[in-house]
Order: C-alpha cells, then sequence, then structure tokens
C-alpha cells in the first residue's frame, strides 16, 4: 500500500504539524518511517487545538494501522466518537477487523469496553469473544472483557452464559480462566449475600465431576476448594471425596496430590488429627510434590 | 471410581526420565568400580548431566493424568522443549561448580547496551513504550553490576519532551500521560540520580495528575478515560513514594467531589478485592489470579505500610501464599503466571520478587530458590545475550530484566527491618525504606561466585542506593 501523507493535501493545509521534540542523542529511539512521524506530527497539532472531526478520525485510523498499540490515538479517538456522535455500531464493526490482528493488546480492549459501555448493549459480543478465544483459549483481556460485559449487563444469572462457560470447560477442563469466569457468574454478582443451597450442591457437583475426569488438575480443585470457603461449609465436607484420591494409610496409590493437600487442611483443623496432617504434609514435601519441600515443611511447623 | 478414569499414563518422555534415572542410579552404584574407566571417558560434562537429570528426577511428581486437552499438551510441549537444558547445555556456555551455566554478564550487559540503542522503523510498535525499554535495560545493567552515571545527561533529556503539561509521563513527546509510562520515567530518573534528574520532574503537576487517576472506589486508572486495574495502584504509589508527594488529594482531583480526602481511601480495600478464590491477585475485582498482578497488589500495600501489617490486613495470607507457590512449575523450577499455565522467565521476577514481600508478612522462608535460579541459569539465557521467556523464544530488555531481578530475589535476604533507614522515610510512604539485604541466601545454592546479581529493591526493582537517594532529597526539599 503507497504510504499516506498530509503535508500536500489541501484538506490538511490549515494544520501545522508539530515534530516529535526528541533532544540529540534520546535513548530507545525509533527511526521512524516518514509516514509515521509526519502522521503523529499531524496529531500532535490536531491535540493540540483539540479538533474533534471526521479527518482526525481518519488520521488515528492511520496511525493505529501502524502501531495499534499506541494508547493515546486509542484514547482521543473515543474522544472524537463521543464529540462527533459516531454511529458506535460502525465502530464495533470496524474494530472487530482490526482486534483479530491485535489480540493481545490493551487498548483495543479497553477502547471497545468503552464503546460497548456507551452504546448499552452487548448484542453480538458473544459470539465476538468466542471467536476471539478460539485463537488464544487463556487470553487475559479477552475474559477481562467478558467479565466486564456481565457485569454491566448483569448476566450473572443469564444461562447462555453460563452454558458457554461450561462449554469452554467441556472443551480443556484446565482453562483456568474459564472456572474463574465461572466462579465469577456463580458468586461474584453475590457479595456478602449467601448464595442458594441448590447452587452450592450444583457448582460441588460440578467441580467433582470435573475433577473425576482429570484428578491431577488444580483448577477444579481450586474451584471446588472455592466453592466450600466462600459458602462457609466445613472443610470436611470433602474429606469422603479426597479420599477417593489420596489416603495417608495407602501412600502408593495417590492420584492427586490436590487431594492430600485437601485432606491435610481438612486434618490440620483437629487437634487430634495432626499426625495425619503432618503425614499428607511429609508425601507432599517428600514424594507427589518436593519441588514445594519447602512450602509443605512450613505447613508443617504450622501445625508445632 | 478415580482410579478407572485417571491410570496414570506416562507420557514417553517422562518414560525416558524414568529410566534415565535408573541407569543415574545403576552408575552411581557401580561409582567405585568403574570410577577411573569413566574420568577416562572424559567428561565432566556427563556428569553434570547425570547430576542434573537426577536432579529433575527428584523434582518431578509422579502423578500424571490420562486425559488429554489443549493445555496437557502445550505444558508436553513446553517441558519438551526446556528439558534438554535442565540436562544439559545446548548453549556451550561455562558452567559453574555446580554444573550449571554460568550467567553470561558480558552478553546481557551487550544485549541492554543495544536495547537502549536506536531501534528500526517496524519498531513503531513500541512508541508508546520506549519508557519501559529504558527502563528494563537501565535497571538490567544496575542488575549486572554496571555503572549507568555516564548516561545520566541522555537519560534526563530523553525523559523531557514525554512529560506532559499537565502532569505525568507519556511514551513520548505530545502522547497522554500514562501511569506505565510514569512508573517507567520515574524509575529510569531516579537511577539516574543527581539534582537534574530529580529536578526534572514536576511534583506539583505530577501530583495534579495523580489526583485525576484516583478513583471513587479507591482504585486508579492508568490514563485519563483508561483502564482501572491494579498496575495503576502500584505505579502511583511507587511514584509517590519516591518522589515524596503528599498523600492528601490535590483540590482538583474529581475524587474530591465524592468525600475523599486521600490517595489512600479505601485503597487497600479495593486492592483486597483482587484477591480471588484461588488465592491470587487478579488486575481488578472478578478477573483471574495472575502473577504479574500479584506483585503489583503486594507491592501496593507494601508502599502503604509494614507489610506485616498491610498485607495480614488486607489478603487471605495463607491462601495467597498457596497459590503463590503453587506457581513454581515442576520439574522446571520457573514460575508460570496462572493456574494451569506455562512456564515464563519474567514471572522469575513477577512471582519471585513476591515472597520477600509475603516472607516479610509470615516470618519465614518458603520459596525454592534453588529451583528459580536453575531455571534462569539453565533454561532462560540466550545464547547470544539477552535473557528469555524460555528456550526457543528471543531475548528481549523485558525478560532480561525480569530473570535478573528475580534472581537477585533468590540470592539475596530481602528482609523488612524499621530500624533500616532512620534518617527517612518517616512521613507518608515511607514503609518501603524499611528494607535492607541482611546478607545471602543460606539456603542450597547452585550459583558460583561470579554468577551473582546486584541487590534489587524489593518493592522499587531499582538499586536500593538510587531509591533512597531520591527519598531523602525530597524529604529535605520544602514544597514542590
Amino acid at each position: 500500500m503507497a504510504p499516506t501523507f498530509y503535508h500536500d493535501d489541501p484538506k490538511w493545509s490549515n494544520i501545522k504539524p508539530i515534530p516529535q521534540n526528541d533532544t540529540a542523542r534520546p535513548l530507545a529511539a525509533i527511526a521512524y518511517t516518514d509516514e509515521y512521524s509526519e502522521a503523529m506530527s499531524y496529531l500532535r497539532a490536531v491535540m493540540a487545538k483539540n479538533e474533534y472531526s471526521h479527518r482526525v478520525l481518519g488520521l488515528t485510523d492511520h496511525i493505529i494501522s501502524m502501531n495499534p498499540a499506541h494508547y493515546t490515538i486509542w484514547l482521543y479517538r473515543f474522544k472524537v466518537l463521543s464529540e462527533l456522535h459516531a454511529d458506535l455500531r460502525e465502530e464495533i464493526a470496524w474494530l472487530n477487523v482490526t482486534a483479530l490482528k491485535h489480540l493481545k493488546n490493551y487498548q483495543i480492549w479497553h477502547h471497545r469496553q468503552t464503546v460497548i459501555d456507551k452504546l448499552g448493549s452487548p448484542e453480538g459480543e458473544a459470539d465476538f469473544i468466542a471467536t476471539m478465544l478460539q485463537q488464544d483459549t487463556k487470553n487475559y483481556h479477552v475474559w477481562s472483557y467478558r467479565q466486564f460485559l456481565v457485569q454491566r449487563f448483569g448476566l450473572f444469572d443469564d444461562e447462555g452464559e453460563l452454558k458457554w462457560t461450561e462449554g469452554m470447560i467441556e472443551e480443556d477442563v484446565r482453562n483456568n480462566s474459564a472456572w474463574n469466569h465461572r466462579y465469577f457468574l456463580v458468586f461474584g454478582g453475590k457479595g456478602e449475600q449467601t448464595a442458594d443451597k441448590a447452587i452450592v450442591e450444583r457448582e460441588l457437583n460440578y467441580a467433582k465431576a470435573a475433577i473425576k475426569k482429570a484428578p491431577q488438575n488444580q483448577s477444579s480443585w481450586n474451584y471446588l476448594r472455592g466453592v466450600v470457603r466462600r459458602n462457609k461449609l466445613p472443610t470436611s465436607t470433602l474429606k469422603d471425596f479426597a479420599l477417593e484420591f489420596a489416603d495417608i494409610e495407602k501412600p502408593d496409590d495417590v492420584t492427586s496430590s490436590y487431594a492430600l493437600d485437601t485432606l491435610a487442611d481438612i486434618y490440620t483443623e483437629y487437634q487430634s488429627k495432626r499426625e495425619e496432617a503432618k503425614k499428607a504434609l511429609d508425601l507432599l514435601a517428600t514424594r507427589y510434590d518436593p519441588v514445594r519441600a519447602h512450602y509443605w515443611n512450613y505447613r508443617k511447623r504450622l501445625l508445632e | 471410581m478415580a482410579g478407572q478414569t485417571s491410570v496414570p499414563a506416562p507420557s514417553s518422555r517422562l518414560q525416558e526420565i524414568v529410566s534415565d534415572s535408573n541407569r543415574i542410579e545403576e552408575l552411581s552404584d557401580t561409582d567405585n568400580e568403574y570410577a577411573d574407566e569413566y574420568e577416562d571417558v572424559g567428561t565432566v560434562v556427563d556428569q553434570h548431566e547425570a547430576a542434573n537429570m537426577a536432579y529433575i528426577n527428584s523434582m518431578i511428581s509422579p502423578i500424571r493424568d490420562s486425559l488429554e486437552t489443549e493445555t496437557s499438551i502445550t505444558q508436553d510441549e513446553t517441558l519438551a522443549v526446556v528439558l534438554p537444558f535442565l540436562e544439559g547445555n545446548p548453549n556451550d556456555f561455562l558452567l559453574n561448580t555446580f554444573g550449571l551455566p554460568k550467567l553470561q554478564r558480558e552478553k546481557h550487559a551487550a544485549f541492554l547496551h543495544q536495547a537502549l540503542g536506536d531501534y528500526p522503523a517496524q519498531m513503531a510498535a513500541m512508541d508508546a513504550a520506549r519508557p519501559w525499554l529504558v527502563y528494563w535495560s537501565l535497571q538490567g545493567l544496575t542488575a549486572l553490576g554496571y555503572d549507568i552515571s555516564d548516561m545520566r545527561d541522555r537519560i534526563v533529556e530523553t525523559f523531557l519532551p514525554s512529560q506532559h503539561p499537565d502532569g505525568g509521563y507519556g511514551g513520548g513527546h505530545g502522547q497522554l500521560p500514562h501511569l506505565a509510562a510514569t512508573y517507567a520515567a520515574v524509575l529510569s530518573l531516579v537511577m539516574a540520580g543527581g539534582t537534574t534528574a530529580y529536578e526534572s520532574v514536576n511534583r506539583k503537576s505530577m501530583w495534579h495528575y495523580l489526583g485525576r487517576m484516583k478513583q471513587v472506589d479507591g482504585g486508579f486508572t492508568m490514563a485519563p478515560g483508561g483502564e482501572e486495574d491494579i498496575r495503576g495502584a502500584f505505579c502511583a504509589l511507587v511514584v509517590m513514594s519516591l518522589l515524596n508527594i503528599p498523600l492528601d488529594l490535590p483540590p482538583d482531583a474529581p475524587a474530591r467531589a465524592h468525600g475523599m480526602t486521600t490517595f489512600l481511601d479505601k485503597l487497600g480495600e479495593w486492592v483486597s478485592r483482587c484477591q480471588t478464590f484461588e488465592g491470587g491477585i487478579s488486575a481488578a475485582p472478578g478477573n483471574e489470579a495472575h502473577g504479574a498482578y500479584a506483585f503489583c497488589g503486594l507491592g501496593c500495600l507494601s508502599i502503604m505500610g509494614p507489610p506485616t501489617e498491610t498485607l495480614n490486613k488486607y489478603f487471605d495470607m495463607p491462601l495467597l501464599l498457596h497459590w503463590l507457590s503453587s506457581r513454581q512449575c515442576s520439574p522446571e523450577g520457573g514460575y508460570n503466571g496462572r493456574t494451569n499455565k506455562l512456564v515464563d522467565g519474567c514471572y522469575s521476577h513477577w512471582v519471585g520478587s513476591c515472597w520477600p514481600l509475603v516472607e516479610a508478612a509470615v516470618g519465614k522462608e518458603v520459596s525454592n530458590r534453588s529451583a528459580l535460579a536453575r531455571y534462569i541459569l539453565s533454561a532462560a539465557q540466550h545464547k547470544k545475550g539477552g535473557l528469555i521467556d524460555k528456550p526457543g523464544k528471543r531475548a528481549d530488555a523485558y525478560h532480561t530484566c525480569y530473570n535478573l531481578a528475580g534472581l537477585s530475589a533468590a540470592q539475596h535476604k530481602n528482609v523488612y527491618d524499621e530500624a533500616t533507614a532512620p534518617d527517612i522515610g518517616k512521613s507518608e510512604l515511607g514503609a518501603p525504606f524499611g528494607w535492607k539485604v541482611d546478607g545471602l541466601f543460606e539456603g542450597e545454592r547452585v550459583w558460583g561466585d561470579e554468577d551473582f546479581v546486584e541487590e534489587v529493591h524489593p518493592i522499587f526493582v531499582i538499586p536500593y542506593q538510587a531509591a533512597e537517594d531520591c527519598r531523602r532529597y525530597f524529604e529535605a526539599k520544602e514544597g514542590f
């Protein structure tokens, strides 16, 4: 594509560009192309006089195509869109194309968030996110954006949202981002409020079923333990379940170090079970999770 | 039940490890008998490899699920890439007395000097991140023991055009102020040191800028109209503590209209809400726990007050400890950033440097420093200089800076002691000046005397002296 310049464009003749005023020997200097350099000089000039116009919108488009990580351009672009009362649906359509090219970019997601926030409707967003996650199933920005949508549009109890999340976990039971999203959906909107008994039961069963598929998976164990803790159930609720995967009496047959960890916590709660707790922690330190031996031994010392 | 669905099925690679381990045992059993012959075959290198393999075998968990998913597949692929570097020495580096690659000090320094130089046009995507490039490179160089004072003038000049007239720093001339850019610029100037560098910062307009970032819920946004996340809270407090900026919100701060009076209003509570059900800390309430945000959260609270008080007040520490120790990958030894994610050298700092802060609050040493150092020395050094995410990746200033910071935190004992700097830090946000290095790590060492990285301040991630000099300067100064 031929470079775009502004200095010989009559539409821009009333703008006096402001060149970058770097000193003689700046550190980490970039040898910009003439095209980028000039576009930035025009941007500095229009920003200095707070111009919000269609031509500036085009200028931001141009710079973003050369450097999508330019937060200043994105923030200014949103201001221009707002001042012009631009069609934000059109902006989303444009973003859909741009976002696919630049997945790991803070700015683009924040921009999308502010646009959707202003639009006041999450329509189409779920599908878009699903497409994005196909490329990177644990992308932090995408999941955080999804959480924004849930919060902003009150989708905590939305059945479709829960189903979709379940699908993501189904696809990869070790996708921790999906588990985190599930927790956010089920408990995130409730604050300190107690959850329905039936829902707590459902969540415990869901996590247990996932653990049975892959017992050595910390995501599902963290979820299970998180549900127990949040709903103030006694840790011992999980004793029988944990025993299915680890039993200190059968130290050779442990199929989940997380079950052993859970048992250690359960035994720790009872004065009379201190020795059992130590045994579980010993197994972790010496055999089933030796990289964390210092940590397990620290837990052991707390018992003394 | 569980047994049926999860028969442990070691991968072929794991089987290989196990059989290697048998071989090693055989070797050591017959060590006396064949000792001479073994020596003759030649090579200390083989002995080192055998020792490394024995170590890896001792670190690996014997449990493995049979169910394959994208996560387990990418984890296996990663391990296959990393293991040869943990076992042997594919880069042909000189080895230290522990049989691990020496710290390639000169190569890394050369890489960082280059990172401070000119970039080609294709690097325009870094235009808003230039302050970071400068900070990472300077910090990396000081960690390697290099004097950067000859660059002092250039550092000051570099940031003059990026200081915004309304306060704070942007990525460059004409860019809006941003807390990440402000953080990197201020740290660079503090490292440069001296009156000219200090006085180049407009602290009064900085105060107003920070005031505009303060949000009603207690947190901070990164830029005007930008995202609110825990980086904002951390970066703002780092800048305020170093520059000794008043805790009272400026009169024009929008949060004042909502009854707030200081930068710390509701901040502890906001950070506390970032702790997730897993125990880790997320970018913002509701998001997933993540290593880099954990460091920001811990750092923020450790600036607000002594970690012994603030961490225990706002975090569930047993849960945080559990999550933090879970970040160490086995057998890689390096850290990942989230549950079920891959090892990455940058978390040597983001997670590794959480430990001094956490250990100050719980009073015990709980991390595995030697496993981390093994990963850094063996797997995170690029053959041509600079440090990396994992073998096969390109070196960059970011991974170089943070691998080195993590190595420093592993080698030195950073401890909190209020009596540390009796002449400074007694006023607002002075807690970070209660840190000092209390000798070297005394546990199992895997680094030689020539592999030491300099002491790094556990919260500011710059040299201690640089941080203290700056604070002292502004404490002595009247007004802005």
